[in-house]
């Protein structure tokens, strides 16, 4: 039902918000125009400037139109529910695919690609990354390209772990004995936690346990598609989370990333899961007092092998673009080696291997080979057009176990209900 | 009456051809921003969103009835609505009468005191956010300063303090709000029934009882109505401060609207409990309209 999708979303924007609509820039008319919705953030400003680079090269304008982060999605998802065509490329963080592909938003690229006489994509992207590009994942058509690589990392205090004669850590059982000692044992410049943890509600308290979670045995559906997160392996993930909060600094279940980057920027934390962007401020004067201690590594593992949350933000071209195919031909461009080398320099972990072994960036970035090993192994959040609300859930019942309000058991035991819930209403 | 009707009549059709004219644009406006969208939300929120496509029915509103998190998000609201109302209005009052009077420097308090008013949520709600940083905080540092342990004030990680913080920060922005319209009111009631009181002998007490309050009735009203209508609505500081955690401790209705709307695509789930928080607001407004302007026609 398009036609009744699209007023619905109409009117409800303009209901409930009143959005300001002078972000819309002017119908573009013939093949000479191309608009972008980006990311305002580092991944934005990269395509931004691969834009212009485009601009220059081919002399086709580019109109971009580019909002934070938390609008991007409701921004995107009421455009092209309402089939505006306003947008040729959009930029999506990947937690949001699988929604926009059920609803058939997405062009399938395979034959844009087949005119070009390419079969697939390059195989030089990386698996974990192209598979979460197609929908149903890994296996069905491919509906976009992954542009920048982000999984989670193991960031630790190398020199308080030389200190304390502690090994990097392979298992969390090593985590919590490291935390525990340094905790302990470590006085010098005030307090230093042992870890720290994001546990606010939402996003944030679901990412950081999710490493643990499957770590443990944790999944969060079972084969036939039912929640499962109140399973033995669960709530023992939850109950070892709860432990390692011990260790993390008071106040940690309203903790975002800003307030976990303070503390490990500040020295008054020793570990975290954290996300690669924040690699480049520890070596960042002005923000550090940690500089050259810091080591980052592959998540560690518990019953399993420990695997990282992925985190692409992936390009697509939606189904009602007014000009595919010279959106394809910027796609492609955008994520060619040599531009995504130029996206990398500016701060974004590419998508393809070649660049993760490539002596010059890895000369920048000496996380590179820890990250690639992270990418290559990380898991997606599960791919169900329902993720935002079950994460939602998910977020505030693990708030509650974290903040004290509950129990691991009746928190994980309410969150499977509620998740039951989303997953039989959306049926 | 007849008089009026005549001059009516007398308005020949051309004149009354430009007053529609004239009104046009607006009602235009009105028509398509207010009217046909909040009909449209009303379709909606008669529709389901399932596999097989929209269904009608009441589905939304018995959901809203079975909906633990609607129930708690709405409880979080009036809690939050009450609260910020009697401290706010308490303090305001009692600072548009401190500063109704001749005391020094009160152009000065005047200035100042509307200055949380004027920034935007936003920003209020970053910079608390800092504040109750329970480790780089300034609230906790100078608590710490003076001596205290500060070790299980978590504010807005706390499950039991962080509705108070947000209450706290929305009294912090706005009770100057309430000041304003107060001390406007306080200025507008004129000398001669405060003379004749001091002619009676009326104590201090009986004068803001009997001669101040009642006069004051009128912006009281507006005062409480107002700040009423946009508590029931908060939505800013605590998608900021807390985006409704830490477990959905401050998690207020507009908020729960927003997610469903915005971030779970939910339209008509979101148009039904907009609907339910309108008819409450509705109510309550009345309520206090009624109770409000009987009092002063009985004083």
């Amino acid at each position: 039902m398009p036609t009744n999708n699209l007023t619905r979303a109409a009117i409800a924007s303009l209901a409930i918000v009143l959005m300001l609509c002078a972000c819309r820039s002017d119908r573009h008319s013939a093949s000479k125009q191309l608009t972008l919705a980006v990311n305002s953030g580092v991944e934005g400003d990269a395509l931004k400037q691969a834009a212009l680079d485009y601009e220059k090269k081919t002399g086709i304008h580019i109109n971009i139109a580019e909002f934070p982060y938390a609008n991007l999605f409701e921004k995107e998802l009421l455009d092209l529910n309402a089939a505006t065509g306003a947008y040729d490329l959009i930029m999506l963080d990947d937690p949001w695919f699988p929604r926009f592909a059920t609803k058939q938003f997405l062009t399938d690229l395979a034959p844009l690609m087949q005119k070009r006489g390419q079969t697939g994509p390059d195989a030089d992207f990386i698996p974990t990354s192209i598979a979460l590009c197609r929908h149903p994942y890994q296996t069905g058509a491919l509906y976009a390209l992954p542009y920048v690589g982000n999984s989670q990392l193991f960031f630790y205090r190398k020199d308080l772990f030389d200190k304390h004669n502690l090994k990097e850590p392979l298992k969390w059982d090593d985590v919590l004995a490291a935390a525990k000692t340094i905790q302990e044992n470590e006085s010098s410049g005030g307090k230093t936690y042992g870890y720290v943890m994001r546990a606010a509600q939402g996003n944030a308290a679901v990412a950081d346990f999710m490493p643990i979670f499957w770590a443990f045995g944790g999944e969060m559906f079972d084969s036939s598609g039912k929640p499962a997160v109140n399973s033995q392996q669960g709530i023992a993930a939850l109950k070892f989370t709860l432990e390692l909060g011990k260790y993390s600094p008071p106040g940690y279940p309203s903790f975002n990333a800003d307030e976990v980057g303070a503390h490990l920027l500040q020295g008054s934390a020793a570990m975290s899961i954290n996300w690669p962007a924040w690699i480049s401020s520890f070596s960042d004067p002005s923000k550090s007092k940690v500089i050259g201690k810091m080591a980052f590594t592959t998540l560690p593992g518990a019953t399993r092998q420990g695997q990282a949350e992925i985190g692409n933000w992936l390009i697509a071209i939606p189904k009602d673009a007014t000009n595919p195919e010279a959106a394809m031909d910027f796609l492609l461009w955008a994520t060619s080696p040599e531009q995504m080398k130029l996206s990398a320099q500016r701060g974004n972990p590419p998508t393809r291997r070649s660049l993760f072994t490539d002596a010059e960036l890895v000369a920048k970035f000496p996380s590179y080979p820890a990250q690639l090993k992270s990418l290559e192994t990380a898991r997606p959040r599960p791919r169900t057009p329902q993720w935002n609300e079950i994460e939602n859930v998910f977020g505030i019942f693990l708030s509650k176990a974290n903040s004290g309000e509950l129990t691991p058991e009746d928190a994980i035991n309410q969150a499977n209900a509620e998740i039951e819930k989303i997953v039989q209403r959306a049926q | 009456m007849p008089k009026l009707k005549r001059s009516f009549s007398a308005l020949n059709r051309r004149d009354l051809l430009f007053a529609l004219l004239l009104i046009a644009p607006a009602l235009t406006v009105l028509l398509l921003l207010s009217i046909y969208p909040l009909f449209y939300s009303i379709t909606i929120s008669l529709q389901t969103e399932t596999a097989g496509g929209f269904k009608w029915g009441l589905t939304n509103f018995t959901r809203l009835i079975s909906d633990p998190f609607f129930r708690t998000a709405m409880a979080h609201t009036f809690v939050y609505a009450a609260a910020a109302l009697v401290f706010e209005f308490s303090i305001g009052l009692t600072l548009a009468l401190l500063l109704n009077s001749q005391i020094r420097g009160r152009t000065f308090f005047r200035a100042a005191l509307l200055v949380p008013m004027m920034l935007p949520a936003v920003v209020v709600g970053v910079v608390w956010r800092l504040m109750l940083n329970p480790n780089f905080g300034a609230i906790n540092g100078t608590l710490k300063e003076i001596g205290l342990n500060t070790e299980s004030l978590t504010w807005t990680a706390s499950p039991r303090l962080a509705l108070l913080s947000v209450i706290a920060v929305d009294v912090w922005q706005w009770t100057p709000f309430v000041f304003l319209v107060l001390l406007a009111g306080l200025q507008a009631i004129p000398q001669e029934p405060y003379e004749a009181a001091l002619i009676d002998g009326s104590s201090r007490w009986q004068t803001f009882r009997y001669v101040t309050l009642p006069l004051l009735k009128p912006a009281i009203l507006i005062a409480l109505l107002l700040r009423t209508m946009d508590l029931l609505r908060v939505f800013d500081q605590i998608f900021i401060l807390t985006e409704g955690g830490p477990g959905f401790a401050t998690e207020t209705i507009s908020l729960y609207i927003y997610r469903t709307a915005f971030r779970f695509f939910d339209f008509g789930y979101a148009a039904a409990m907009s609907f339910v928080l309108l008819a409450l607001t509705n109510v309550i407004s009345t309520i206090y309209i009624r109770f409000l302007q009987t009092k002063q026609a009985s004083v």
